[in-house]
């Protein structure tokens, strides 16, 4: 065991979980990484290509290394950083990309042809042939390199999503943002304090130095009890804020119960959209490596990392007591890992530093000028080479911390395109000024990297960022803290042979970064991409600023000049589930059920879906095996009869003002002000090129009254189209709208004893012909006083009327319209009997007013008003539309029962079928019970003058040809008098 | 008097009720809607006494309440006027406007924290809700907005109270959204 | 993007729908001469500018009005909204 005094973990407390099955033990305040240290597990993944075996190598969310998955079944979560792990009891993990084991590994033998897996080893290899790319190269490169796996069930936990608003977002709880929160909180501000960790401190966790002459946490404590006891504050922890999006939105996932055994019906995580303000950027600042050769060896890892498993978990490094320990830093901070250590009792065998001029700071070994040259051990790191002084040597080792100075976190500030740019004095890559707009950072992320700056900037940068808010904030009291700090020496890897490792989680080593700079990949963007180096689940957040020194070192030009890091939402992965919310499976999309859904439900109706809507589909009967049967039957029954049919989902718009005629004049392209009170008229909709948009009925119920309808797919879109007209074509008419929709149940009562019927249920109205007659309507009551509205309209062309109520009382008619009318044969019918009844007369829907088609196509040229200016007049009059020779017609196949596909498209008898010879397609199709035969409708070049020609209808898709014959579209009583009887 | 029996937005007899932890909501079926919009020209007229607010707000009291929906368009809200003709006697009381009918167009929910007089449970409910400034649904506060993927109207009655209008047909799908929204906040963290 | 309602203050732009290039506003006269030229150019010749744009907002979950918003499309920089009528109503006196 490793676990030594101190830290901040819960002793009283014992933790069991596993790793590859094996069982462990660890304490509240553990991560997993810390907890699998503690009981001597350093080696905790295969890399992705070589098998390399890997430690961990950092202690927070830029790990690279310690991937693994986390939970079993469906909860299984893999690519999951051991380092952010918190751990619960009965946490199971297990290891990624190996078999048979962790510790013997078949593909480590992707290690030994490492030669064949250089930079760009894909691109220059699978070329040929080009057909095995897909069937063979990429399973087995699949199969070989990866990650973990999906558990391929479906996920079990809840999820939920929330919108959050603030003047002020700080991004870290470590040093910088606690003293902005602090600041900003006491000045009355709405802040939003996000951490990614389950602890408030950030790094003053993993350090020792004193403030105000006490340990960090002391100064923590009190800091975080006043900001929970703020009302304007919300302190979110285990949160990362994975986004910078315009205009102060930023998005953030917290991660409610993953740190628990069993969710207990609390949802996994909370997505959450944030809109700020201002943002402070207190991120902290990510500790970057020095590669040299086999710098990847478990064992092996950050210095600072290092100080922070001794300090806050109180683990080192080491796999059994007595281990020796190094560092190699070329900078002081790396240092001060050694002299943690020593403090704690920990055996340092020396600090290994390449500057001539390296202090000696602590009671060790100090190599000054020196660097380490490789490594050795099987599964671990053994021993060392140092150079040093001339002499190259072998030292016994197990553990070995890295420093080559850090690099501001600004992973969020170079989103939206934001540039960082380079600090020579800093030697490092600092936050640009065109990063997101509002966002500044503080603290490490902005290169003040001492405790005692990172405070000061922290609460300056919330006390300007307030100040552009108009709200005045003083400064708080800050601890007093350690400041010392220089910048690394400018020495960035340790040449050499072997390989030195880069990018340890796209395995891209020095040796590939060289070679793609002799491909002449001499763009950094060529290099990442050739690489992939930068390109893995972590963004490269412990690689990208060492690559560019490489490749500036090949070039011989400057970091700034060869280029700089990207970094791009989001910050850490984002689980699928988090971003699709609470509302998962049937209710993700919201459907809209008719007034009359239920009581559909209840008589056994089938539904479909029509756009959002839930629409009765056909009402099977006992008996009844096949759709077809069902829908004969009621389509029968309206001719034969009466039927009601629910058409709520048609669009109603209410269209009142002085000038409501001259309004739909200018929507439509036939005339409405000259309709009559008390009369309906179908419209002709046009979009503004010219082609036909929708249709429906308009209803004058007084002088400066409308009910328009629209169809049920467009009603959303006519309804925007209307108010777009009202407020900026023609905002001086005197018209108002409003959608009523959804407030009338509306019923199609049609079929010639359709009025017998509505006689029954109105209340003192005269139905007859001449006193309401085909295109009338009229509000009225019905059924003892319920008001409603009637009107004479028919889809079917039979007599038909649509009878709308207030949609509670749509389900209470359709049962009184069932009881009055059972001695007429009353049935309801859905929408599919609706669609053939309408077929058979040529009534046109969305299948035919596709947005292709013209008002000539339709047969209905002539109701564009030539004396008039409407929407789409115009341009309905271009060339190339008036002369369109396709028309409407309907198609019967020569064996009636022979089925008619719709989108086969038309050729004369016996032509070749090309593009060429094309003369239209099917666009509707049912079986007609009336006439015994299939039959369709259909565009047709020529079509009105082909009457009685026989053609193909071609279906190239299953290799079929029908032959049917052009017939008038309006199948049955085709002069209308039924409708108007 | 009609002897038909209306349903509710779901399709039964009775509004439907849920309570999770401090939260709960009922389906309210006795209100009435109209919508008042105003012609050219036309003042602003004050309908049952009500004085009708500018954008973003609401006004009067349980009895009656107007909210503002848009550029010169109001939606009054009517206890216990749903049986009757709400719309005609809107019209009556606000001459020269375009009057609308609106009563079945709405699901209307009534969302109340209870035993809580700071409204924390509503405020965190609002959180979840609509992407809105808290302080557009301040109490006193109302606004067209979304949640779900729904349009919705929303009235913060008081601290402790938030009306809720959605689309009728979508009555469903926006309860499921509600309750388990409602369910989520209610398990301690 | 959070879109400054002149009305309702900011909103954020899922409740909005857009219609691009505010050249839409100026339809012209279907009635006088030439008519089918100038609403050739009206429908098919709208700018697509990298730079400022006055585009079309349609606040379709909110309160319904159409807005006129400047918006850098490089930057999405917002710099202000109106709303259509009042922008039409211009256009009409000839003002735009």
């Amino acid at each position: 065991m490793t676990r030594i005094t101190g830290g901040l973990i819960d002793r009283s407390q014992t933790l069991n979980f596993t790793f590859d099955g094996k069982r462990y033990a660890g304490h509240p305040g553990d991560t997993l990484a810390s907890a699998l240290l503690a009981n001597g597990v350093r080696l905790m993944g295969r890399s992705f290509k070589y098998h390399r075996p890997r430690g961990v190598v950092a202690a927070g969310s830029e790990e690279p290394n310690a991937l693994v998955t986390v939970g079993s079944g469906a909860r299984a979560t893999p690519n999951t950083r051991a380092t952010v792990v918190e751990l619960f009891d009965g946490l199971q993990a297990t290891s990624q990309n190996r078999w048979p084991s962790l510790a013997v590994d078949a593909l480590g033998v992707n290690d030994l042809l490492s030669p064949f897996f250089a930079a760009g080893f894909y691109y220059k290899t699978f070329m040929w042939p080009k057909s095995f790319w897909e069937k063979l190269y990429e399973p087995i490169i699949r199969r070989a390199a990866g990650l973990g796996k999906l558990p391929m069930q479906a996920d079990p936990d809840a999820y939920d999503k929330g919108y959050l608003h603030c003047d002020l977002l700080v991004i870290g709880g470590g040093a910088a943002g606690l003293a902005a929160a602090l600041t900003a909180a006491r000045a009355g501000a709405q802040v939003v304090l996000a951490d990614e960790d389950f602890r408030l401190g950030g790094r003053l966790l993993a350090e020792s130095h004193a403030l105000d002459d006490a340990p960090p946490t002391d100064w923590l404590a009190g800091v975080t009890a006043e900001l929970r006891s703020l009302p304007n504050l919300r302190i979110l922890t285990r949160t990362t804020v994975f986004g910078a999006y315009d205009h102060g939105i930023y998005g953030a996932v917290e991660h409610v119960s993953d740190h628990l055994a069993e969710p207990g019906g609390r949802v996994r995580q909370t997505l959450w959209r944030i809109t700020a303000k201002r943002s402070l950027l207190a991120a902290g600042a990510i500790e970057r490596h020095i590669p040299f050769a086999n710098n990847d060896r478990p064992g092996v890892m950050l210095a600072g990392a290092m100080r922070a498993y001794a300090n806050r978990w109180a683990v080192t490094p080491q796999a059994r007591d007595g281990d020796r320990v190094a560092i190699f830093a070329n900078n002081d901070d790396g240092h001060r890992t050694a002299l943690d250590l020593m403090a704690r009792g920990v055996p340092i065998f020396g600090v290994i530093d390449p500057r001539e001029d390296a202090p000696r700071l602590g009671e060790c070994q100090l190599f000054a000028g020196g660097q380490v040259t490789g490594t050795q051990g099987r599964l671990g790191l053994s021993s060392i080479r140092i150079a040093h002084q001339g002499r190259n040597d072998w030292y016994e080792c197990a553990a070995l911390g890295v420093s080559g100075g850090w690099n501001p976190n600004l992973h969020l500030a170079a989103h939206h395109r934001g540039r960082p740019v380079w600090d020579d004095a800093l030697q490092a890559f600092v936050p640009g000024p065109d990063g997101p707009p509002g966002l500044c950072a503080i603290g490490a992320a902005a290169g003040q990297g001492t405790t005692a700056a990172a405070l000061a900037s922290g609460a300056k940068g919330a006390q300007d960022a307030l100040r552009d808010l108009g709200i005045a904030a003083s400064l708080p009291d800050l601890p007093v803290a350690e400041d010392h700090s220089a910048p690394p020496a400018p020495i960035w890897h340790v040449p050499g042979p072997g390989r030195a490792w880069v990018d340890f989680q796209n395995d891209v080593t020095v040796k590939d970064i060289a070679l793609a700079h002799r491909e002449n990949m001499r763009s950094v963007e060529h290099m990442k991409r050739w690489t992939t180096l930068g390109m893995a689940t972590d963004q490269g957040k412990t690689a990208n600023v060492t690559a560019l020194a490489v490749m500036a070192e090949l070039t011989g030009q400057s970091i700034p000049q060869t280029g700089t890091t990207v970094f791009r939402p989001p910050y850490t992965p984002v689980a699928i589930s988090a971003l699709s919310g609470g509302d998962p499976g049937t209710h993700f999309k919201p459907t809209r059920l008719t007034p009359t859904h239920h009581w559909a439900a209840e008589r056994g109706a089938v539904f479909i879906e029509s756009g959002q809507w839930m629409r009765a589909q056909y009402y099977p009967r006992p008996g009844e095996t096949h759709w077809r049967q069902s829908v004969d039957r009621e389509a029968q029954a309206v001719r034969a009869g009466v039927g009601i049919c629910d058409v709520t989902t048609l669009g109603k718009i209410d269209v009142q003002g002085g000038d409501a005629a001259a309004f739909l004049d200018r929507l439509y392209a036939n005339t409405m002000s000259t309709l009559k009170v008390g009369r309906v008229r179908y419209g002709l909709m046009l979009r503004e090129d010219g082609f036909v948009y929708d249709d429906g009925t308009c209803a004058r119920l007084a002088q400066d009254h409308f009910v328009v309808t629209t169809t049920t797919a467009n009603a959303g879109l006519v309804y925007r189209n209307m108010e777009f007209a009202r407020q900026g074509l023609w905002p001086d008419l005197d018209v108002q709208i409003i959608s009523t929709t959804d407030a009338w149940a509306q019923i199609a009562v049609a079929g010639p004893k359709s009025r017998a019927l509505l006689e029954r249920v109105v209340d003192d109205a005269d139905l007859s012909n001449e006193a309401f007659p085909f295109m009338a309507c009229d509000t009225l009551t019905v059924c003892g006083g319920l008001r409603a509205r009637l009107f004479r309209i028919s889809f079917s062309g039979e007599l038909a009327y649509e009878l709308a109520v207030p949609a509670r009382y749509g389900a209470a008619l359709m049962d009184r319209l069932m009881a009055k009318g059972a001695d007429l044969g009353v049935v309801p019918y859905g929408l599919e009997a609706l669609n053939v009844l309408r077929i058979e007369k040529g009534h046109c829907t969305a299948a035919e007013v596709n947005g292709q088609t013209t008002a000539q196509m339709l047969g209905l040229g002539r109701m564009v008003s030539q004396k008039k200016d409407a929407l789409g007049v115009v341009l309905s009059r271009r060339e190339g539309l008036v002369g369109e020779r396709r028309a409407l017609v309907g198609l019967m196949p020569a064996d009636p029962a022979t089925p008619l596909v719709g989108g086969a498209h038309l050729f004369t008898a016996g032509a070749a079928q090309k593009t060429e010879t094309d003369q239209g397609w099917i666009t509707s199709v049912c079986y007609s019970p009336h006439l015994n035969s299939h039959i369709g409708l259909g565009f047709l070049e020529n079509g009105a003058d082909r009457l009685g020609e026989e053609i193909t209808a071609a279906n190239p898709l299953a290799g079929t040809d029908v032959t049917v014959r052009v017939v008038s579209p309006h199948f049955l009583d085709p002069e209308g008098g039924r409708l108007r009887d | 008097m009609t002897d038909l029996i209306p349903t509710t937005a779901f399709g039964t007899t009775t509004a439907r009720t849920a309570t999770h932890g401090a939260l709960s909501m009922a389906e309210d079926v006795t209100t009435a809607l109209a919508s008042v919009a105003l012609r050219r020209g036309a003042d602003v007229p004050v309908p049952l006494g009500l004085p009708l607010p500018g954008p973003g707000g609401w006004a009067g009291a349980d009895g009656a309440m107007a909210v503002c929906m848009g550029p010169d368009q109001w939606l009054i809200l009517g206890a216990d006027g749903a049986g009757g003709d709400f719309a005609a006697d809107i019209a009556a009381a606000a001459p020269d406007c375009s009057v609308t009918e609106q009563t079945d167009g709405w699901v209307i929910l009534d969302i109340r924290s209870k035993d809580d007089a700071d409204g924390a449970p509503m405020a965190e409910l609002l959180t979840r809700l609509v992407n809105l400034d808290p302080a557009t649904l301040a109490p006193g506060r109302a606004t067209r907005s979304q949640t779900g993927h729904l349009g919705i109207i929303a009235l913060r009655l008081a601290p402790d109270r938030l009306l809720l209008l959605g689309l009728r047909s979508a009555a469903e799908s926006l309860w499921q959204h509600l309750d388990g929204t409602l369910r989520r906040l209610a398990v301690p963290r | 993007m959070i879109i400054p309602h002149p009305l309702l203050g900011p909103r954020d732009s899922q409740e909005f729908t857009i219609m691009g290039d505010a050249k839409l506003l100026a339809r012209p006269d279907g009635l006088a001469d030439g008519a089918e030229a100038a609403f050739f150019d009206y429908l098919y010749l709208r700018d697509n500018p990298a730079g400022l744009h006055r585009e079309l907002w349609y606040h379709e979950q909110g309160d319904r009005s159409w807005l006129v918003v400047t918006r850098d499309t490089l930057t999405h920089e917002i710099l202000g909204a109106e709303l259509a009528s009042d922008v039409a109503r211009r256009l009409a006196e000839g003002a735009a």
